[in-house]
């Protein structure tokens, strides 16, 4: 158990005296998985919204798509990343591989069915009298399109924290599109499964308050933005 | 001569195949009172979707102010609002349900001052209101704030779907007052869906009785419906409450709707005039109907309501008050099946 207690304490002095290299694996998680939400909430929240309000022939097969999408596995997703950017893959010329670039593509695909899913979700959980209300007040396509994305922000904002969640937490990109290299593509999680393997609690432990740390802000934020809006 | 506010032509609506709504001709004058009865399931609350432009119709179109429009058209959506029959308030503060509409309409700088004067109208005090949040009020409330969001828009043409049927007797007397205020004061067409006849027949200029989403009635025709039995005696009708027989026609099917014309009522069954079947009831209840200065009775027939139309003369002759009893004369051959 010693060397457990002996972990916190190493991650105590780690973060507070500001450990260079912990704070670039932490850096580098935030820079790219913030860059990847930020991208998957952009195309996801229309996609989604158009899935859950409007009714189309294969309506149904495209959401069992996207709900499967919804668990692909990061080494999966990993992999397919890699073939496409390796210098021998399609987008080869554009070197992103080992690059952050290269991880938020994946974390991007990685989070963008959990946005869409749970976005669609949100929007077919509406109650259908908001549509009869918003165009009743004399609202055009745009107002009324606005007006219920507005209205099912507290779903749609549930879906963005727990693609968040997924992306933050995700090894198997990381590790393959990444390559764990310091300084520039060791991300939390990547860092946390070296330094382990080294037998470096410490910096793991760290590294894991870290992503706890940031967890709660973030939740904090979304509750501090549900209660205000 | 003025252009009429509403026409609609050839119209029919259904929603999956089903047809739900289907009428040849209607015009609304502007500024009129229209009434609109009939039982769940005949097309009242369609009818105020498609005039409210929340719904194309599959067939048929809508002529407003001259225009033809459609959901969305720019010709119409700012003139018209329709209050749903149950309150809906969108997650936000009071205020900003109420001054929702105007803002749409980009009236930024007077939006407070409106939004405060329609909850007003409403009963609502603004410095108690506007601030809450939409799930810290009463369903009378809601309805009420529902009720000044379109009031606030100041709108041509004020649809309500049954307005007073899940709010309280203050509020729903409150509710009545405020939307014939809005007709007097800004020459708004009122379009009203309810069961409470009585209101109706008091303030509207034009009775439009729907069944089977067609209107088959415009005056004060009494609708019994089915299921129908065959009496004793051979012929066809209901046993009423009150053991009486009221005989009717054979019926078409056996749920059909009667429509029923009473031609006469007297306190005293040997005084009746003219032939026909007799029945006796109760008056349950007496208002003034608006547009033609009549009195209108509702008698209690067993447990159903006879709807009968006298001048005050009449009235006076037979002394009508609640509680009354009555008899009311029908004829077999006036007897109409919808």
């Amino acid at each position: 158990m010693d060397f457990i207690f002996e972990g916190f304490f190493e991650a105590y002095k780690l973060l507070v005296s500001g450990n260079a290299e912990t704070y670039s694996a932490i850096l580098a998680t935030v820079k790219v998985s913030s860059g990847s939400i930020a991208c998957s909430l952009l195309l996801g929240i229309p996609l989604g919204f158009c899935l859950g309000y409007f009714d189309f022939s294969g309506k149904k097969t495209l959401r069992t798509i996207v709900d499967t999408l919804m668990a692909l596995p990061t080494v999966f997703i990993g992999l397919l990343v890699y073939a496409f950017i390796t210098r021998r893959g399609p987008l080869g010329n554009f070197g992103m591989l080992f690059t952050l670039p290269g991880i938020g593509i994946g974390q991007t695909i990685l989070a963008l069915p959990i946005v869409i899913g749970l976005s669609a979700t949100a929007v077919e959980s509406m109650d259908q009298k908001l549509r009869i209300t918003i165009m009743s007040m004399g609202a055009n396509r745009r107002q009324l399109f606005l007006t219920s994305l507005w209205e099912c922000r507290h779903g749609i904002l549930a879906g963005a924290i727990a693609a968040y969640g997924r992306v933050m937490t995700e090894v198997g990109i990381s590790m393959m599109v990444g390559g764990n290299i310091k300084w520039h593509t060791r991300t939390i999680t990547t860092a946390i499964a070296l330094e382990t393997n080294k037998g470096q609690f410490g910096m793991g432990v760290a590294l894991g308050l870290v992503l706890l740390a940031i967890a709660f802000c973030v939740n904090l934020s979304v509750s501090f933005l549900r209660r205000r809006y | 001569m003025h252009l009429p506010i509403y026409e609609i032509r050839s119209l029919k609506h259904s929603y999956g195949g089903q047809p739900v709504l289907s009428i040849e001709h209607l015009t609304v004058k502007q500024a009129h009172i229209v009434g609109l009865i009939g039982p769940n399931g005949s097309g009242k609350s369609t009818l105020l979707r498609l005039l409210g432009l929340i719904e194309k119709p599959s067939q048929g179109e809508i002529i407003f102010n001259g225009r033809r429009v459609e959901p969305f058209s720019d010709e119409a959506r700012f003139l018209i609002t329709l209050l749903p029959q149950e309150p809906f308030l969108m997650k936000r503060s009071v205020f900003s349900n109420v001054s929702y509409g105007l803002k749409l309409r980009g009236n930024g700088r007077d939006v407070v001052d409106k939004a405060n004067r329609a909850l007003s109208l409403v009963g609502l005090d603004s410095k108690d209101f506007a601030r809450r949040p939409w799930y810290a009020l009463s369903g009378g409330e809601a309805q009420r704030v529902a009720l000044a969001a379109r009031l606030a828009l100041n709108p041509k043409v004020l649809l309500l779907d049954e307005p007073t049927a899940s709010v309280d007797a203050a509020s729903a007397q409150l509710i009545k007052e405020v939307t014939l205020r809005a007709r007097r004061e800004l020459g708004t067409t009122l379009i009203v869906a309810s069961h409470d006849w009585q209101w109706l027949y008091e303030i509207c200029d034009e009775i439009l009785h729907l069944f089977k989403g067609r209107i088959f009635g415009r005056g004060r025709e009494t609708i019994i419906f089915g299921p129908w039995q065959k009496l004793g005696t051979g012929t066809w009708g209901k046993i009423l409450s009150d053991k009486q027989q009221l005989p009717v026609p054979p019926p078409p099917n056996q749920e059909a709707a009667a429509v029923i014309h009473v031609l006469s009522v007297s306190e005293d069954r040997s005084t009746i005039a003219g032939e026909g079947i007799i029945l006796s009831g109760t008056v349950s209840r007496l208002s003034l109907e608006r547009k033609t200065g009549q009195l209108f009775a509702t008698i209690l027939v067993g447990d159903l309501p006879f709807k009968v139309g006298l001048d005050i003369q009449q009235g006076k002759e037979h002394t009508l008050f609640p509680g009354r009893t009555i008899f009311v004369r029908y004829r077999l051959d006036q007897v109409k099946w919808i």
